[in-house]
């Protein structure tokens, strides 16, 4: 388990801890509801808000400059995993994922998560890629919040939608090959599971491309089983994070663990049982990394 | 690589332009690494009519480190707002 686990998850994954998915979980329920409507009003302004006198235009590159890099890294890890009192809320203070397979998405939609649950546009899709596309699942608080943001709404769904469709299209992204994310929103409240893709979302181009920890490898990672695998690559074109590769000399796709998130799509792909999802700690050598 | 330096003419493209980057968006579909990011201006909030849906807009090279040198952004900008130099 993560250190999130240890901490929020009061003895279980954090995300499976009914209590995180209380709008109240930090005492005030008012308070919590303030931070995500100034929040999410300002949702498509977080990347060019300064930090420290930096906006995070050309983050990259300012990443590498000598002790300033060092202190940008510093400070925006420290934002994004804020467990302050007073966080901003512009900022997103507060506000990471993790990757979580298909099945823990339908145990924490099945019941854990509070209702009304909504379905609405992901914002950094349409934000880096100009799609609106509904496919963000937001419960709880959260809900309130966008219902009356016209932007994030899809017009042909605007009502709450219950637990069985909520489950239904988040299994359609994820066979589709969307990564299935769980989001705390601030830490430890929870009110988002996403169907993700790679470099779009905020946070997997945060992790991916500038290593900060803005999104979680699951508490899973994939085991190939050799002797199944007949090299038909399908689960090739499902990973998105190139983790898997086919090689022609042994006629088998072989795994890269350690670029491997956990997210469990490429099972869907596979016709003949090779791929499977085990929990992290398992894993001699990867235990620990998320 | 060195750096790449991307730049949009804002008097083009954007809040002040003749196009609304939310009906145009052709350089954030074209860009493979995704460099762009489309967003709401900020610092005329007493102008915002309705914060709960704000209405200038205008598109940011945000991840220019991200930026592979494809110039495909310049093919398609039908205002041929961006350059790129390096």
């Amino acid at each position: 388990m993560c250190q999130f686990c240890v901490k929020h998850g009061a003895g279980k994954k954090w995300y499976l801890n009914a209590r995180n998915y209380k709008a109240d979980v930090l005492g005030s329920e008012e308070d919590m509801v303030n931070y995500l409507e100034e929040q999410w009003m300002n949702f498509e302004t977080v990347f060019i808000r300064k930090i420290m006198g930096f906006s995070s235009k050309n983050l990259g590159y300012k990443m590498k400059m000598p002790i300033i890099g060092r202190l940008l890294r510093w400070k925006a890890e420290n934002m994004i995993h804020s467990e302050k009192e007073r966080r901003n809320a512009q900022r997103a203070d507060g506000h990471f994922g993790q990757a979580i397979p298909l099945e823990d998405g339908i145990a924490i939609l099945s019941e854990l998560a509070e209702e009304p649950i909504l379905c609405n546009y992901c914002m950094c899709r349409w934000m880096q890629r100009g799609e609106k596309e509904a496919v963000c699942l937001n419960f709880g608080a959260l809900s309130g919040i966008l219902e009356k943001m016209p932007r994030f709404m899809p017009k042909e769904r605007t009502n709450p939608i219950d637990r069985e469709e909520a489950i239904e299209i988040l299994e359609k992204n994820n066979k589709k090959g969307y990564i299935a994310s769980v989001w705390f929103q601030p830490v430890p409240y929870i009110n988002a599971i996403c169907s993700c893709e790679s470099p779009e979302c905020g946070g997997l181009t945060l992790r991916e491309n500038f290593g900060l920890n803005a999104f979680y490898k699951a508490e899973y990672i994939i085991d190939l089983d050799q002797d199944k695998c007949q090299g038909c690559k399908q689960c090739v074109a499902m990973c998105q994070f190139n983790a898997i590769r086919y090689i022609p000399s042994m006629d088998r796709v072989i795994i890269d663990y350690d670029k491997c998130f956990g997210c469990g799509i490429c099972r869907h792909a596979c016709q003949h049982d090779a791929l499977k999802l085990i929990p992290r700690e398992e894993f001699p050598g990867f235990d620990g990394e998320y | 690589m060195g750096k790449t330096k991307i730049e949009i003419d804002y008097s083009l493209c954007g809040e002040s332009g003749k196009v609304d980057p939310r009906d145009c968006a052709k350089c954030l579909k074209a860009c493979d690494p995704a460099v762009f990011l489309m967003h709401e201006t900020i610092g005329k909030e007493d102008e915002q009519e309705n914060p709960y849906d704000p209405q200038d807009w205008r598109i940011t090279p945000i991840w220019g480190s991200l930026c592979s040198r494809c110039l495909k952004c310049i093919e398609v900008c039908p205002e041929n707002a961006i350059t790129v130099e390096w």
